[in-house]
């Protein structure tokens, strides 16, 4: 029945939803699928059908309710997770409280004889199913405090996850200037913006194509990354520009920081088959400013960096510098 | 010899946007299916030299492109991936010896390299001045997102060409988007929004400065592979247009009789297209209108007597039905500000 289900919402929802995930779970499935048997086969072993005129239907609707989400649980939390420790506990204490309601559920179309044990089976997994889960849960708090700290320097304390670009896993523009407005309204304008952008990124792209362009992209997404400190943020600004958010730091050491992402970048060997492909930066810094709004202040900088750029224009173009091996 | 395409005409060649769109789709993970469903396209198709789709489908494909990319800079992305393809029409271009013989060759392949805008170009004191035209009828969203592609394409090709960027200064007919971000990186920061009209400026000193890659025999060569069937050159929305400009104040009847059909079906056609003819009629007064007001700086009287007005309070009411503006408003809007 499990497989049926699974099977039936790949064919629906194949579309919006992702089950790549699903094949890493085959034990977890299977103790799963045991549940549903075990306590489909119990029940009918011990007891007798009803008749029709017998069967509430309210209730039934609303324990196979119960059991249907149930389920649907189980396959989500199995369908967004790398299997561990925290999935186990997950998906047993879901299967424990689903094997309790699926016989809750089943005992609306069977008689049960007197004195039949099988009201203990319906009474015991589910808190002992809960309890697995509380731990589970608690687990999951720790894990997900693991994965804050892995996520710093890329997110700010608000997480939407439909904000992040897919090409450097980055969060968007729209995300910074939040951030940035954040401050600004708590009138605190003391940090710096600063915007970063690849030098000729548009000869990178026809002379090795887009999709090693995005690949350069995220490679020095990580780079930036790796340059600022903890309680940075950096986003993706759009195409080939990155913008930097640097809390609590004086103007200087905000160049100086910059400078540093730039002189990285610079020794950066990017490989595209055999060759090794060399990147310049253009940088532009800038501090808040008393009763500046965000859209002025990404201004300055953009002014900034884009007067920087017909400066680099200016001078001699320097080809893309690439090496052989 | 067709002198312009309907809403139903296969005649763009589906390698240039429609195949570019299809592969920036597959890049970022969007389902292809769903991408072509009901455009009547199959992938297979794509890979034919000699498929050509029709207007219709090609609006089709745009929106579903538009529907179903994440991000915002989709249309910015497929106009740095547009130019230059593998077509000779675009090699013709690629090998041209200054900018402006550029210009010119796209004109003349317009409907095979950017089919769905087409432009009026202005020159007035070492300035040109694009105006554009939406060539198909579009809604105001795709509208949009056509004009960033353009838009992007134009920056992109004419730095490619050059071998350095080349300052433009845009208008925009729709008001400051949310992803601004976007255009100031890919466009630059001289934008402008909220205006009457789509207008692109340039300094003309660009126009004939060398090209580093120029080659006129291979561009021979690709005018010479170019299939002069193949070279139909207006959509009926830039015919209509171009009558129009012709003679002003023409009405339906001269204006199908030009274009050798009834004014019946040229309403029907342009129906088609979700146009009016007094709409197009509209436009083209309005772009005239406002290029002699802000850019030559004429008073209403001489714009009112060019445009063939009885007087001066008519002129004023229409500018004011076109753009919501008086014309001194309109003037005050000079370019540059």
């Amino acid at each position: 029945m499990f497989c049926v289900v699974i099977l039936i919402e790949h064919r629906l929802l194949g579309n919006i939803m992702n089950f790549s995930l699903l094949r890493l779970h085959p034990q977890m499935l299977l103790v799963s699928g045991f549940a549903i048997a075990l306590a489909i086969v119990l029940s009918f072993s011990i007891g007798d059908l009803k008749h029709s005129h017998q069967i509430e239907w309210l209730d039934v609707v609303g324990e196979g309710g119960i059991v249907l989400l149930t389920i649907l649980w189980q396959l989500f939390l199995l369908i967004s997770r790398p299997s561990g420790r925290v999935t186990t506990l997950l998906t047993i204490g879901l299967c424990c409280f689903m094997f309790s309601s699926l016989l809750d559920a089943l005992d609306e179309f069977i008689h049960y004889p007197e004195q039949a044990w099988l009201p203990l089976f319906e009474s015991v997994p589910a808190p002992f199913g809960m309890i697995l889960m509380t731990w589970g849960l608690y687990q999951w708090h720790q894990e997900m405090l693991t994965l804050n700290a892995q996520l710093r320097r890329r997110e700010a304390d608000v997480r939407e996850h439909g904000r992040v670009d897919l090409v450097t896993r980055l969060y968007r523009a729209d995300y910074m200037r939040e951030q940035i407005n954040q401050l600004l309204n708590k009138r605190n304008t003391n940090f710096c913006v600063a915007l970063v952008d690849i030098d000729q990124f548009d000869a990178f792209n026809r002379r090795f194509g887009h999709p090693e362009g995005d690949r350069l992209l995220r490679e020095i997404a990580e780079l930036i990354l790796m340059n600022v400190r903890q309680s940075d943020l950096v986003c993706r600004y759009a195409g080939d520009r990155f913008i930097l958010l640097m809390p609590d730091l004086p103007l200087k050491r905000a160049r100086q920081q910059v400078q540093q992402i730039a002189s990285a970048v610079k020794h950066l060997a990017f490989k595209t088959g055999n060759q090794a492909v060399f990147h310049t930066l253009t940088t532009a810094v800038a501090a808040a400013q008393e009763n500046e709004s965000c859209a002025s202040l990404l201004l300055r900088v953009n002014q900034r960096l884009e007067q920087d750029k017909q400066y680099s224009g200016e001078k001699q173009r320097a080809p893309l510098y690439h090496a052989g091996r | 010899m067709r002198r312009y395409i309907t809403q139903a005409d296969k005649f763009l060649p589906a390698h240039g946007l429609a195949a570019c769109l299809v592969d920036l789709a597959c890049q970022r993970q969007v389902n292809q299916h769903k991408l072509l469903r009901g455009t009547g396209i199959f992938r297979e198709d794509l890979l034919r030299p000699d498929c050509y789709l029709s207007l219709s489908q090609l609006m089709r494909l745009l929106s579903q492109f538009q529907r179903l990319m994440p991000g915002h800079d989709s249309a910015f992305q497929l106009g740095h991936r547009l130019f230059p393809d593998f077509s000779a029409e675009a090699n013709a271009i690629r090998y041209s010896s200054h900018l402006s013989q550029a210009l010119r060759l796209l004109t003349r392949f317009r409907l095979q390299l950017a089919p769905l805008l087409f432009a009026y170009r202005y020159r007035h004191k070492g300035f040109s001045y694009l105006l554009l035209s939406d060539a198909v009828g579009m809604d105001s969203r795709q509208y949009q997102f056509v004009v960033e592609l353009y838009c992007c394409l134009l920056v992109s090709a004419s730095r490619h060409l050059l071998g350095q960027r080349m300052p433009f200064w845009f208008e925009f007919p729709f008001s400051r988007p949310r992803h601004i971000q976007e255009y100031e990186e890919h466009l630059g920061l001289r934008l402008a929004f909220d205006r009457p009209a789509m207008a692109i400026r340039f300094e003309e000193k660009w126009l004939s400065q060398p090209l580093p890659q120029a080659s006129a025999l291979r561009q021979q060569l690709a005018l010479q592979q170019i299939q002069a069937s193949r070279v139909v050159r207006y959509t009926l929305v830039e015919a209509v247009s171009g009558c129009l400009r012709r003679q002003r104040h023409g009405g339906l009847q001269e204006v199908a009789d030009r274009l050798e059909m009834s004014p019946a079906t040229l309403k029907r056609r342009l129906k088609e297209h979700n146009l009016r003819f007094s709409q197009l009629q509209d436009r083209v007064n309005m772009q005239e209108a406002l290029y002699l007001l802000t850019v030559q700086g004429l008073n209403n009287g001489e714009v009112a007597e060019k445009l063939s007005f009885n007087d001066v309070p008519n002129f004023r009411r229409a500018c004011k039905r076109w753009t919501g503006l008086t014309p001194s408003e309109l003037r005050a809007l000079s370019p540059g500000c």
